[in-house]
């Protein structure tokens, strides 16, 4: 999985530009989300000619802060490159793209990034990563996760997610050490914030949906009333299972890495208290004292394995067993 | 030093442990007084002068140290002077050592060891010169040992030295050559001992030796007084020795003739010598070879066994036994020796041979030159990886079968490796002989070479056909050594052959038996006659052989090797039990690993033949079992010693390599290792299909043979697939269409007739075997299908499944029996309908899926708990064990939930109760 498409500074300077006329959106946060259907559109199809199975597809949301809500109005896909296509540059690509925006008068602010999921695996090391760059860059950034397997069930399924000012903190310091997180009281259920989502059609989007409705056959609509869901049901466990194992295993390494500390921590105790008791005696022969050596370089803490993937992990099995749930109500 | 100063005051001692060491240089100046008289007017540079000028250069140095008391410069200068002396040692060989060199060390112990008693000055000296001063006191005492008889004569007269010293040189000369009267050494003997400073003159002092061989010592003679000219000059520069120099001069002059003289005698006698000691003079000749440069040996090295060898014995000697032996030992000697010619000695062998017969010298002696031949023929190539070759080894077996004739011809010849040289009766004929030597060693020698020789031949080459034909004699000569050593030799002798026996016998298959014990008719009474009279089976032999080792025998290794090879020839005429029980009661399995690698090569042999006897027996689990630890490790062609891998190359270097090569087992006994893996992997398949089936959704299940698995993957990765070609694919496909209880697609792709050329027609029974499979395939593939499709139906008629799978009702019956009752398939059988009612029972994928995730989320939670053990540490502790009992308890009731989902449902597959009864 490859990272999202990128914030762009200069977008974000040109976008200082306009909200120093607005309102200052910087003071309160996205509360809500309001969506073009036109992006919702493009988003799909964007999935079904690019995405296959497991494969991920990624684009830019363009629009803007209007008050306490964002309004993504348009957006494009990324391309998908290969990794020996070394001459492509995303950055120009996306430059270039919102430029060409620009000249045909449609928003062009970046307010995001959208990627598709499969059975609601999303909940990685690199959607954190660009999240949090976007967010770093461009405050009400938001991540739009689309999941085309329920939908093409029947039930358009759109997410829209935000980092936590904790987890963006944490982010910032960069310190996934278990003191760290635990300092930072942060836990798996407050990484990120899912923000609600209003998806507002103009006429001519209402038009182009009746008009593919009148042109849609009778087998796609039987396909919506297909009830089977268990090979998906089986997939989002197969899915569960393999996270719980890696959870399984991280918390083992956690548990060797504490055992280890307490351990060491005991033989420092004793080495010190042994160092004392020589001490002590060698006072009352008239020698004088042992040198004090550095105790810390002789007992290195172990190294503590990084915890955040840990979290990952267990957002991820939250989020997977909530999806599971909602299928199996199906 | 004291070779330069054997003066008659020297002690006796001194004189005879040097005198080997004088001589050369006698005959040296002999020389060279010599010459100087007829090449008078010959004048060139002189070495003598400008080496007493540096020495006298010194010595004014050390002298002027001495005054100002400076040791250490005196010690470095005394080092200087020591060096110089040795430098011009050639001249002062020749002229004795100076007067002023004398003089000079005797003044100076002197002075040294006055300083060494003044106790005082020693002290206000620095600590350089304390310690040089020590030093050099101690070197010169020990030098001056060399000079002492001089020294002494200077401070007794220090005046008078330089006279007398003319006298001593004078005195000396004469002594050495009396010397060289006295020891009447021969001239060899003189140039080998020439000191390395004369490198220069050794090359001229043997050209002249061999020019007195030749007796052309004339011509010699005035070659040398050129090249001596240099030397003969000094001589007459030095003023101060010129007295001296001409009083030597006629003495040696004199002495000349006579050396002459003394110069041929010794070589005549060399040349009488050389008839009878050619080892002696061998051995001087190695010698010389060392001293000398190579050029010099090769002259000589030849000479005396090549050119000298066909007139073994001089003509008219009376040849009798006494001399044949002496002979004998004399050819003996050389053997092992550098530069023995090993051809040769064969050639000389036979020789003798032909001699001893021609004179009737009798069994005995001829016993002994036919053992040593045969060893010498084992000799001829020192490199333990090269190979006889071919008129070599005809050679030797032509020589061990006609020993073996000798030895059936007369029965008083004893052999023995313990008898002692000495105590060997080879002549006389009224006593039994007794020879030493081992025949069985000879033998088994002549076997491992013929091993080697077939290991070294190229296996699809005529050659190796023609080689291969040899093994008949070899197996002749082991069978009549066998008779031999029955009736003569000791029990472990007796073992010793027996085991050769085994080991020709156990790897052939013994058609003949086969044809018997299959009865055919079809042969005339007449050719059914000529076969039983040809020999007993294999079979008989084997166990009779076996069970006498089994018996018999007091070392393990034999014992072992005569196990496998009887389990290896039960296996591979289908004794099928016979040969486990065998490998069962010998234990073999728990040691073999301490084995030697030749013992392990053959039990894995065995090991293999027994996998593929039980498949053929249609024992497919044991075929597997037997099998898998060769076929899993990849490399069975390696553990076989049947080939190298080259994948190890870099592991390994050229000597481990060479020794790999050596247990190479020759290809005719080879196995082959498509048969051997063609039948593993259809055991595998037959075991592993039903098996998958089974435990489609455990996520505990393993693996029965990974290697199949591999194959399998193998076998998906292709993108294309098209019919299969090799047995490998053959073996996969036959597996896909099994996997869906295809048995007639299983069967086609595992019995046709590619794979029939290639592996099944390799079997002795092939219809048998072909048989067999076709019904396992049957068998199995009913499993298979009744494991995976069993969820699709509600009951099955068994006439159904028998007309499906081609197999009759009562087997359907017992299969399906069989499964239900092992818990495998959740069914019940309807008797009066015939048919099997399903119960329905199984979980769902989906349910399968859901209860794994509970385990694993049942492990996940105990892991974090230990996590939180852990943080709560020693305090929490009390509370913790509480907590985790009851955690536990809540545990315990989920499990007992579980059971209770299993006592409902009742017909859980037996995979997850019964796991080790259902794994193999």
């Amino acid at each position: 999985m490859c990272f999202g498409p990128f914030p762009l500074h200069q977008t974000m300077a040109s976008r200082k530009e306009s909200a120093a006329s607005g309102s200052s959106p910087l003071e309160t946060p996205v509360k809500q989300i309001q969506i073009d259907g036109l992006v919702v559109l493009k988003i799909i199809k964007h999935y079904q000619e690019e995405g296959q199975g497991s494969e991920v597809v990624q684009g830019v949301l363009l629009g803007l802060v209007v008050e306490d809500s964002l309004e993504i109005t348009n957006c494009f896909p990324f391309p998908q490159h290969t990794e020996d296509d070394v001459d492509f540059d995303e950055v120009q690509y996306q430059m270039e793209m919102m430029r060409s925006l620009r000249h045909v008068n449609i928003d062009h602010l970046h307010v995001g990034w959208y990627q598709s999921t499969h059975y609601g695996s999303f909940v990685s090391r690199a959607l954190l990563d660009s999240q949090f760059s976007y967010q770093h860059a461009i405050e009400e950034s938001v991540v739009l996760i689309y999941d085309p397997i329920k939908t093409a069930q029947g039930s358009l399924c759109l997410k829209a997610y935000r980092l936590t000012p904790k987890l963006m903190e944490i982010c910032k310091e960069k310190d996934f050490s278990p003191e760290g997180l635990k300092k930072a009281c942060i836990g798996f259920e407050i990484m990120f914030e899912e923000v609600p989502i209003v998806i507002k059609n103009s006429h001519l989007i209402n038009v182009l949906l009746l008009d593919l409705q009148e042109k849609s056959t009778v087998a796609d609509k039987h396909e919506l009333l297909n009830l089977s869901s268990s090979n998906h049901l089986e997939k989002s466990l197969q899915l569960l299972m393999d996270r719980v194992d890696d959870m399984n295993q991280d918390i083992g390494k956690y548990n060797t890495y504490c055992r280890n500390l307490s351990k060491q921590q005991q033989q420092k105790q004793q080495y010190l208290q042994r160092r004392q008791q020589e001490n002590t005696q060698r006072q009352s022969r008239g020698e004088p004292p042992l040198p004090e050596e550095d105790i810390s370089k002789m007992f290195k803490p172990p190294q503590a394995p990084p915890r955040m993937d840990t979290l990952l992990i267990a957002g991820q099995v939250t989020c997977q067993s909530v999806i599971f749930m909602g299928r199996s109500l199906f | 030093m004291s070779r330069f100063f054997a003066t008659g005051s020297d002690s006796e001692s001194e004189e005879s442990s040097s005198a080997d060491e004088i001589t050369p240089k006698a005959t040296g100046t002999t020389f060279n007084k010599n010459k100087e008289a007829f090449t008078p007017n010959l004048i060139l540079c002189c070495p003598l002068r400008f080496r007493f000028e540096e020495l006298t250069n010194i010595i004014k140095t050390i002298r002027n140290a001495m005054k100002i008391r400076d040791m250490s410069k005196c010690l470095e200068e005394f080092e200087q002077l020591y060096r110089a002396f040795l430098k011009s040692k050639t001249i002062v060989d020749k002229e004795g050592v100076p007067q002023f060199y004398i003089r000079l060390l005797a003044d100076l112990e002197d002075y040294l060891n006055q300083l060494w008693e003044d106790k005082e000055g020693k002290k206000k000296m620095n600590k350089n010169n304390a310690k040089a001063l020590s030093t050099l006191r101690q070197k010169i005492r020990k030098y001056n040992k060399d000079f002492e008889t001089e020294i002494a004569s200077y401070k007794e007269n220090p005046e008078q030295s330089a006279e007398e010293e003319e006298k001593d040189d004078i005195g000396s000369a004469s002594s050495k050559s009396d010397d060289d009267d006295d020891e009447g050494i021969t001239a060899k003997s003189l140039m080998k001992k020439k000191p390395q400073e004369e490198e220069k003159k050794a090359p001229e002092a043997s050209k002249f030796l061999k020019g007195a061989a030749d007796e052309e010592s004339e011509s010699d003679d005035d070659e040398d007084s050129e090249d001596w000219g240099s030397d003969s000059v000094d001589s007459g520069g030095e003023s101060e020795d010129n007295e001296g120099a001409a009083a030597s001069l006629a003495v040696v002059f004199l002495k000349k003739a006579q050396d002459g003289d003394k110069q041929h005698e010794p070589k005549k006698d060399g040349r009488r010598k050389r008839h009878k000691k050619i080892e002696q003079v061998e051995e001087e000749v190695d010698e010389d070879g060392e001293a000398e440069e190579g050029g010099w040996e090769k002259v000589k090295g030849g000479v005396p066994l090549v050119k000298e060898k066909p007139k073994m014995f001089a003509k008219g000697t009376e040849i009798n036994s006494a001399v044949v032996i002496k002979k004998l030992t004399e050819i003996l000697q050389a053997r092992g020796k550098k530069g023995t010619d090993r051809a040769a000695q064969i050639e000389l062998l036979h020789a003798l041979s032909g001699i001893s017969n021609e004179n009737n010298l009798g069994q005995g002696i001829l016993v002994k030159i036919k053992f040593n031949i045969i060893a010498s023929l084992y000799d001829y190539n020192t490199n333990l990886a090269a190979f006889m070759k071919p008129e070599m080894w005809k050679k030797c077996l032509e020589c061990i079968d006609e020993l073996l004739d000798i030895l059936f011809e007369n029965n008083n010849i004893f052999i023995g490796e313990n008898i002692a040289e000495d105590s060997e009766n080879l002549a006389i004929s009224d006593q039994p002989f007794r020879v030493r030597g081992c025949i069985l060693t000879l033998v088994e020698r002549m076997d491992e070479e013929f091993t080697k020789i077939m290991q070294n031949t190229d296996p699809h080459s005529q050659e190796y056909v023609d080689n291969l034909k040899d093994e008949g004699r070899v197996c002749g000569i082991i069978d009549r050594l066998l008779q031999y050593l029955e009736s003569k030799g000791s029990t472990e002798e007796v073992c010793r052959i027996y085991l050769r026996r085994i080991m020709h016998t156990y790897y052939k298959f013994d058609y003949k038996a086969h044809r018997r014990s299959l009865g055919l008719q079809g042969e005339t009474k007449s050719e059914q006659d000529q076969e039983e009279s040809e020999g007993e089976d294999s079979a008989i032999i084997m166990d009779r052989l076996c069970k006498f080792i089994y018996a018999k025998d007091r070392t393990d290794r034999i014992r072992t090797c005569a196990i496998l090879c009887h389990i290896y020839h039960h296996a591979l005429h289908s004794r099928w039990y016979q040969a486990r029980d065998l490998m069962l009661m010998s234990h073999l399995q728990d040691n073999i690993q301490h084995a030697d690698p030749p013992v392990q090569i053959l039990y894995n042999r065995t090991m293999v033949q027994l996998g593929i006897c039980a498949f053929r027996q249609g024992m497919i689990k044991d075929a597997h079992n037997a099998l898998l630890d060769i076929q899993s490790s990849g490399r069975a062609k390696e553990l076989l010693g049947q080939g190298l891998l080259m994948r190890n190359m870099q592991e390994r270097n050229a000597e481990q390599e060479k020794i790999e090569k050596r247990r190479q087992v020759p290809f005719h006994m080879h196995i082959n290792l498509e048969l051997l893996e063609c039948v593993y992997l259809v055991s595998a398949m037959l075991l592993e299909i039903p098996y998958m089936a089974a435990h489609e959704f455990d996520a505990r299940r393993r693996m029965i043979s990974k290697q199949f698995h591999h194959q399998l993957r193998v076998g998906e990765r292709q993108p294309l697939l098209g019919p299969p070609e090799s047995m490998r694919e053959h073996v996969v496909a036959a597996s896909k269409a099994m996997k869906m209880g295809d048995w007639r697609t299983c069967h086609s792709f595992i019995i046709n007739e590619k794979m029939n050329s290639k592996v099944w027609d390799l079997f002795p029974e092939t219809q048998c075997v072909r048989e067999m499979l076709v019904r396992k395939i049957q068998e199995e593939s009913l499993r298979t299908y009744l494991f995976t499709y069993s969820s699709v139906y509600d009951s099955i008629s068994m006439e159904t499944l028998s007309e499906m799978f081609e197999l009759e009702l009562p087997t359907v019956h017992s299969i399906i029996s069989k499964m239900i009752i092992n818990e495998e398939l959740m069914a019940s059988l309807d008797q009066p309908t015939q048919t099997v009612v399903m119960h329905r029972t199984e979980p769902t994928s989906l349910q399968n899926m859901a209860l794994q995730l509970a385990e694993k989320l049942g492990g996940l939670v105990e892991n974090n708990e230990r996590v939180f053990d852990l943080k709560q540490g020693v305090y929490g502790g009390y509370f913790n064990r509480d907590q985790k009992g009851g955690y536990q308890q809540k545990q315990n009731y989920q499990r007992d939930q579980k059971g209770g989902y299993q006592q409902k449902q009742n017909y859980q597959r037996g995979g997850y109760r019964n796991q080790n009864q259902s794994s193999y």
